[in-house]
């Protein structure tokens, strides 16, 4: 009897010892992405799997927020009640946030300064590794890329494509519903398309871009959206990102804004007219990152460092980002490059030159400024 | 003295074990419904920005809103009305069609929307009512419609139309139900004095399931007011319905105010409905159903 009883606590404690074991050897990085379905995809099917490979006994787990500011919202709700709830160790790794996100999170102390010691930190280069929409976030954050918006037309329906929202204003008074965008609360190309439009007639655009904020700078808005009111009653208002790109499919528009990621990626896996091509309208259209960053008080740090700097190394950056999801580098393009084909390379810059973009792509605005922008268009235009 | 205390022990001791088993649901209910319900209507008169109580939000929300809260009760009674005479008409013929191989056939039909969810009907119908969609494509190669002037329904039709086909089945069974289980003696004797079967319908038939038609459509207008996929991916630019807005301020902005204040204005609206549903229930003898 009392054999039986040591080799049952024996057993039990060798069944214990053997799942605590277990349970150290698969540790789990959590990691939550806004964005769309393919910023999970770029996850589940690309990133997580090689990193996996490269630390066994680690498994990359990745949950989506959905896109825009609502995605990013979510996480950082997230965190917040963590923060407030005093949780000593969070269960959340690395975040995938937008910009404005981003900006809110550092200022609400939710993120970690990391970016210095990680081996990839010397290549974010860009500005908005330093700011993100007036929001000083230098060393919380890695880009994870760079996306841009632009006007995608069918060539067939229109032979010479606007170049500037003046020539697209002419075309439309000529051509009315032939033109198509999802308005303000269905997507960031529709707000991409009216943020442009701001910094074309709006005034200041510099400042609302670089700050500093004060009212007085956006006293020409009300002009602009009245013009943007009249416009709009010649154009059609399509139900989201890729209600657009479904319109311009189904050719019930000829032209509108889109995401040239979303763009390429669609064309690529042939749901899109192979005919369709993009261009950027001057003076400019704007575009965003999607940032890598870690929660304050992350459980595994040095796991989220290391994933992080796989993600930003330039071999990821050029086989991922750039050829796999046709995003631009979110690192420093200069080192990108030589790890690609030049047939890649060029394929991405196909209709929009490098130097168009580094012309006409525009960051949003600072984010005061982006909010009254965003609830003056409620105000005066849809109303 | 001893008794009425005794009588008050086993009263309390009869009804120990009933609150006992009720105590979970209570408290979940009031954790997780009327707490969060009391906090959002209460927040609705808070500036969040400087703390202050007033009425703020709601202007702000009717300034910018106001369009959608109209466009929110119209569309919600439309449908709403547009289901009530499609349920009837439905189950009408349930229990009154005389030819036995369609009242088949449609009582198989008519509940297969009641298993797709809001936003699979939303996604369904983006692609069904759009200019080139299905529907228009349909009647084009039909000739009823010239490929010029066919017209999206990607507005607040769609949301109508999706909104009626997704409760419809959902009226239509209980409405149903409650007709069948009618006493037939009076459907016969009315037939048997020569009444059409549109005349038993509306003289006999409905007024005898009233309750029921009432109960049906209020649930369906209080659960169409609060579908958030159907609007999001039908409605292209604005006027659109508030829980839209309501996402959006919470979203963009991260104003739970404003959008404390829409919710407000909608739990107005559902209010209504569930007073109607109350005194429907009291009518029958206290017993909501």
């Amino acid at each position: 009897m009392k054999n039986m009883h040591r080799s049952l606590a024996m057993s039990i404690a060798i069944a214990l010892g053997s799942w605590g074991g277990l349970a150290h050897a698969q540790t789990t990085l959590n990691v939550i992405s806004g964005g769309s379905q393919n910023m999970v995809d770029y996850i589940t099917d690309y990133l997580g799997p090689l990193f996996e490979k490269q630390n066994p006994g680690v498994k990359v787990s990745v949950v989506g927020t959905g896109p825009d500011d609502a995605g990013s919202q979510k996480m950082l709700e997230k965190l917040q009640a963590q923060k407030s709830a005093g949780v000593t160790s969070w269960d959340t790794d690395v975040v995938i946030p937008n910009q404005q996100k981003t900006g809110e999170m550092v200022q609400d102390g939710l993120l970690m300064k990391y970016r210095d010691s990680i081996p990839t930190g010397k290549y974010a280069v860009s500005q908005s590794a330093k700011q993100a929409l007036g929001v000083n976030v230098d060393g919380y954050v890695m880009p994870m890329f760079e996306s841009q918006t632009a006007i995608a037309y069918n060539p067939d329906l229109v032979k010479n494509p606007p170049g500037s929202y003046d020539e697209l204003r002419a075309f439309v008074a000529k051509n009315p519903k032939a033109f198509g965008y999802n308005g303000l609360k269905n997507g960031m190309s529709g707000v991409a398309f009216v943020v442009g439009w701001m910094y074309a007639y709006g005034g200041n655009p510099e400042t609302v871009q670089q700050g500093p904020y004060d009212t007085k700078n956006s006293a020409g808005w009300k002009k602009a959206f009245s013009e943007l009111k009249s416009f709009n009653q010649q154009v059609v208002f399509t139900p989201g990102n890729a209600g657009t790109l479904d319109m311009l499919n189904r050719g019930e528009i000829a032209m509108g804004p889109v995401w040239v990621d979303m763009f390429q990626s669609w064309k690529a896996e042939g749901r899109l007219a192979p005919n369709l091509r993009l261009k950027i309208l001057s003076p400019g259209m704007p575009g965003q990152p999607y940032y890598y960053a870690i929660p304050a008080k992350a459980k595994n740090v040095d796991l989220a460092k290391k994933f992080i700097a796989l993600a930003t190394s330039p071999e990821v950056q050029a086989e991922g980002i750039v050829k796999r999801f046709n995003w631009y580098p979110g690192i420093d393009a200069n080192v990108v490059k030589p790890a690609l084909d030049p047939k890649v390379w060029n394929a991405l810059f196909v209709d929009i030159t490098p130097a168009d973009l580094a012309k006409n792509g525009k960051p949003f605005p600072l984010a005061p400024y982006f909010k009254d922008l965003r609830e003056q268009y409620e105000a005066q235009v849809q109303n | 003295m001893t008794v009425a205390r005794l009588s008050g022990d086993t009263q309390l001791g009869r009804l120990g074990p009933a609150l006992l088993l009720m105590a979970p649901a209570v408290v979940m209910v009031g954790l997780l419904f009327v707490y969060p319900l009391l906090v959002s209507l209460a927040f609705a008169f808070r500036n969040e920005a400087t703390g202050a109580w007033g009425l703020a939000n709601f202007h702000k929300a009717f300034a910018l809103y106001g369009g959608d809260i109209a466009l929110t009760a119209g569309v919600t009674v439309l449908s709403t009305a547009l289901v009530g005479v499609l349920a009837i008409a439905i189950a009408g013929y349930l229990t009154l069609g005389e030819n036995p191989r369609a009242v088949f056939i449609l009582r198989w039909l008519y509940r297969w929307p009641l298993f797709i969810p809001f936003v699979v009907a939303a996604q369904l119908m983006r692609t069904f009512l759009a200019k080139n969609g299905m529907l228009n494509n349909a009647l084009m190669s039909l000739g009823v419609v010239d490929p010029l002037h066919a017209i999206s329904l990607l507005d607040w039709r769609g949301v109508v139309v999706t909104f009626v086909w997704k409760q419809l089945p959902f009226a239509a069974l209980l409405i149903s139900g409650a007709m069948a289980s009618m006493d037939r003696s009076m459907i016969e004797s009315a037939r048997g004095l020569g009444a059409g079967r549109l005349r038993i319908l509306l003289e006999i038939v409905v007024p005898q399931v009233q309750s029921t038609v009432f109960v049906a459509l209020i649930l369906s207008f209080v659960t169409m007011l609060s579908a958030l996929s159907v609007p999001m991916m039908l409605v292209a630019g604005s006027p659109t319905l508030l829980t839209v807005d309501m996402a959006w301020r919470v979203n963009s902005y991260g104003d739970y105010g404003v959008a404390n204040a829409l919710g407000f204005v909608s739990f107005a609206m559902s209010g209504v409905a569930a007073w109607f549903y109350l005194r429907q229930g009291l009518r029958e003898g206290g017993k909501p159903r």
